[in-house]
């Protein structure tokens, strides 16, 4: 760990103060000259033909700017994965919330009036709720696939037939996790809005403001310099927002209406229609030798993608094998099958596919340990990567704290006192997971990160990233990354809001890649920037620029303290001598992650890699069932803390969530 | 059909005509533009659009405006004194408490309204104060921590 003055210390989240004043604004309280509000007629039904739709009578109410279908679009097919996605139905419904319609008002009263009145003629068709059931023969289709498959994942490496014969113990279980809403505190939202120029500037609230991006221009048939994306404050995410409908219906009303137009979802639609976590059917075997040396798994997995493919086909896929990096398995055979059903789309929820997976492995852990009458933490530390080895798919494991995750953890909770005492009606179970920081196979084309760093005359660094901020504190992890770098207070920065006319191109946040990406695209720009006005200060001391040194918003000539000046002064002195140019610096990391082979899934995915262990010691009532958490240690592997405190609170937030 | 409203907000008074289903929240966001009061859920569920009316904490949007008839309503923007926070919002910021912020001003009228009725409330009485507000970054525990060190005995 390096020695550093800013990285490593808790402070609050530079935006702290704004948002506990209130005045931070949100997507949702933005508002513009003559803005229109926009309200999304939803399917209620399941499935069904989309016979005719009347807007006549929602056109004349008063109020009512402009009723648009899919008519009203380039209806171009389009999708983040699979093109399976339109703006708005065309000539069927595949889930309760499926876009039909949108209108634009002069009020959201008006708005949601006039839904009401558009007349829709349906013929209902049978659903299916259920992957398993949607891919057996004779289920209805939803969009024409064979089986409603969208898409079927396989890994299979050694025999695993020969490894479960030999193995001394093999336990197999099937489980079910649940299709989970993210529930961030605001709901989705945008403000669209087409200029005379025809450019169209959208107000997101995206984890991925590039990506949306390239996805949106598609969809509206529009050419990427046409389209600007812009990532004001926005209450949360936990990997729900990136690509929506609710966005483009947005930017359709805004194109019919010429007006910028506010979409927000309520909580009610915002449940129908946003993108929960995939639900699975998990089938598991694992094989192990009696001194607890796992050696074989085995696993089937049926995810649910609803009705269009978001990202589900990756997170089943992610569900499959990430957990083969957390323990070493030698022999396996993996089976990912992701299908249609007419419910809402499913996607990204806190791990990717990593949660669900994390939760039948570490299950069938813990019956093996009582099989084998081992400690279940044990069992895990025999298993689980070390630092410097390679897992089976290839991921290089830098640094590994696996181990002393579950020491510490275990020490922490009391953990084998009170499972040495044990109580009627408490328990105690234990759990570890890796991660990813960033994921090398999600966008094959690109992997890196960017940032920019200028300095204007009065001083103020100014901050631009690619990535997004949802609440996380990311942008205070910039501010201090590049403090530290450039030797100034962290008062100094300011972090811009992401917009991509200015802002360089980034994947975005999510899979636990925007501090690590951003933060080291944005410490290489801050290096530029500091050599550049280490230049002009050399020229003002009369030095050589590696005579001087930074810190605290002051630079210094190295070994004379007297001989000091203030970063601004130097900042107005550079920008004054060169014609008012800003002192900019733009960098660049691209790190050395190998693209994991298409077959094989052998790769090196990501630069680094987190581990964890949590401890939950519970009590159930015996007479309702009713279980309650009394206690819960979590030890988790972060690598550097850039911001220890918001480090904690993404840990207490996710164990509560 | 408009109706007449006369309501004080953060100490000023405000004559307004509006129709009669207008929830206090839609009129503090819109018609007076106090948009640090949010709406999570339109249906008193999550708490993030909590306001004091006459000092007792209310989801605002279960609450018509009308009802609000001279009465004294604070919000979010009526908590700090100009630049001078409030001790509960400097708790939030120094204890790491807020993330996404959405729920933070809903969040601070509540725990307001708790030590404002009891300065040395239990860490129980403080959860319970706070159910009706959901926060889904935090876990809760730097909010709880936050208002635990404002109790006047912490303090002496």
């Amino acid at each position: 760990m390096g020695n550093y003055s800013i990285i490593g210390h808790s402070v609050p989240q530079i935006d702290a103060k704004e948002k506990a004043k209130g005045v931070a604004e949100f997507v949702s309280d933005l508002q513009f000259p003559g803005m229109l509000y926009g309200k999304i007629l939803r399917s209620p039904h399941p499935h069904a033909r989309l016979l005719q739709i009347d807007p006549s009578r929602a056109k004349r109410l008063k109020g009512v700017k402009a009723v648009v279908t899919a008519e009203d679009t380039p209806n171009l097919p389009f999708g983040p994965r699979t093109e399976d996605w339109t703006i708005f139905a065309v000539d069927k419904v595949r889930f309760i919330g499926d876009e039909v319609a949108a209108v634009a008002a002069v009020d959201e009263e008006t708005a949601e009036e006039a839904l009401e009145l558009i007349q829709v003629e349906y013929e209902e068709l049978p659903a299916v709720f259920d992957p398993v059931e949607a891919m057996k023969p004779g289920a209805p289709l939803i969009h024409n696939r064979e089986n409603n498959i969208v898409s079927e994942f396989r890994l299979n490496k050694g025999d695993v037939d020969r490894a479960f014969r030999e193995c001394d113990w093999v336990h197999a279980e099937r489980y079910y996790t649940n299709q989970v809403y993210q529930a961030y505190l605001e709901p989705m939202a945008c403000v669209a809005h087409f200029d005379p120029q025809g450019k169209l500037t959208l107000y997101l609230a995206t984890q991925i403001p590039s990506m949306t991006r390239i996805t949106y221009a598609k969809a509206l048939g529009l050419p990427l310099e046409k389209v600007r994306v812009v990532v004001p404050h926005y209450g949360g995410a936990f990997g729900a927002k990136m690509e929506t409908n609710l966005h483009l219906a947005g930017a359709v009303l805004s194109q019919k209406t010429g007006k910028p137009v506010r979409m927000v979802n309520n909580r009610e639609e915002d449940f129908m229609a946003g993108n929960p976590r995939v639900p699975m059917h998990i089938d598991l075997k694992v094989g192990a030798k009696k001194d607890g040396k796992l050696v074989a798994k085995e696993v089937r997995i049926i995810g649910a993608s609803g009705a269009r493919a978001v990202y589900s086909m990756a997170i089943v896929a992610t569900a499959c094998y990430r957990v083969d990096s957390l323990y070493h398995f030698e022999h396996l055979r993996t089976e990912g099958i992701t299908v249609y059903t007419n419910t809402v789309p499913t996607s990204c929820f806190r791990g990717f596919g990593n949660a669900q997976m994390t939760f039948a492995l570490e299950s069938t852990l813990d019956r093996i340990a009582e099989a084998l009458k081992m400690d279940p933490a044990e069992l895990r530390i025999r298993n689980g990567l070390k630092t410097g080895e390679v897992s089976i798919h290839g991921w290089q494991i830098g640094s590994s704290g696996l181990e002393d995750c579950i020491r510490k953890a275990v020490e922490a909770s009391g953990w084998k006192e009170k499972r040495r005492q044990k109580r009627f009606g408490r328990g105690l179970g234990l759990a570890c997971c890796n991660h990813v920081s960033g994921n090398r196979a999600f966008s094959r084309e690109f992997d890196g990160g960017a940032g920019i760093v200028r300095i204007g005359r009065e001083g103020k660094v100014l901050v631009y990233h690619g990535e997004s901020d949802m609440g996380q504190g990311q942008k205070t992890a910039f501010a201090q990354i590049v403090a530290e770098e450039l030797g100034v207070r962290l008062d100094q920065i300011e972090v811009a809001p992401v917009d991509t006319d200015i802002s360089p191109f980034g994947m975005g946040s999510f899979a636990t890649r925007g501090t690590v990406f951003g933060g080291n695209g944005l410490k290489a720009a801050a290096r530029e920037a500091k050599e550049e006005i280490f230049q002009i200060a050399a020229e003002l001391f009369e030095t050589s620029p590696s005579q001087l040194e930074a810190r605290e918003g002051k630079i210094y000539v190295k070994g004379e303290p007297e001989r000091h000046l203030p970063f601004a002064k130097v900042a107005e002195a550079g920008v004054l001598r060169r014609g008012g140019a800003p002192i900019v610096g733009i960098g660049f990391w691209v790190p050395d992650t190998v693209l994991p082979d298409p077959v094989t899934k052998y790769g090196n995915i990501s630069p680094a890699y987190p581990f964890a262990c949590q401890i939950a010691e519970v009590e159930v009532d015996t007479e309702t069932g009713n279980v309650t958490v009394v206690n819960y240690t979590a030890a988790h592997d972060v690598g550097q803390a850039v911001n220890p405190v918001a480090i904690e609170g993404q840990i207490e937030g996710g164990v509560t969530q | 059909m408009k109706y007449p409203l006369k309501l004080t907000v953060n100490g000023e008074l405000f004559e307004v005509e509006i129709p009669a289903n207008r929830t206090l929240l839609d009129l503090l966001r819109n018609d007076l533009n106090l948009k640090g009061t949010k709406e999570g859920c339109g249906t008193g569920e999550c708490g993030a659009c909590t306001v004091l009316l006459d000092g007792e904490p209310v989801n605002s949007c279960l609450v018509l405006a009308l009802q609000a008839e001279g009465r004294e309503v604070i919000t979010i923007e009526g908590v700090s004194d100009g630049e001078r926070l409030h001790p509960i919002q400097e708790a939030l910021i120094h204890y790491g408490a807020i993330q996404c912020g959405f729920c933070t001003p809903g969040m601070i009228l509540s725990a307001k309204a708790l030590l404002d009725r009891d300065p040395n409330p239990t860490e129980r009485k403080i959860r319970e104060s706070l159910v009706g507000n959901f926060c889904r970054c935090t876990g809760y525990q730097k909010i709880v921590e936050a208002i635990l060190s404002l109790r006047s005995r912490e303090k002496e």
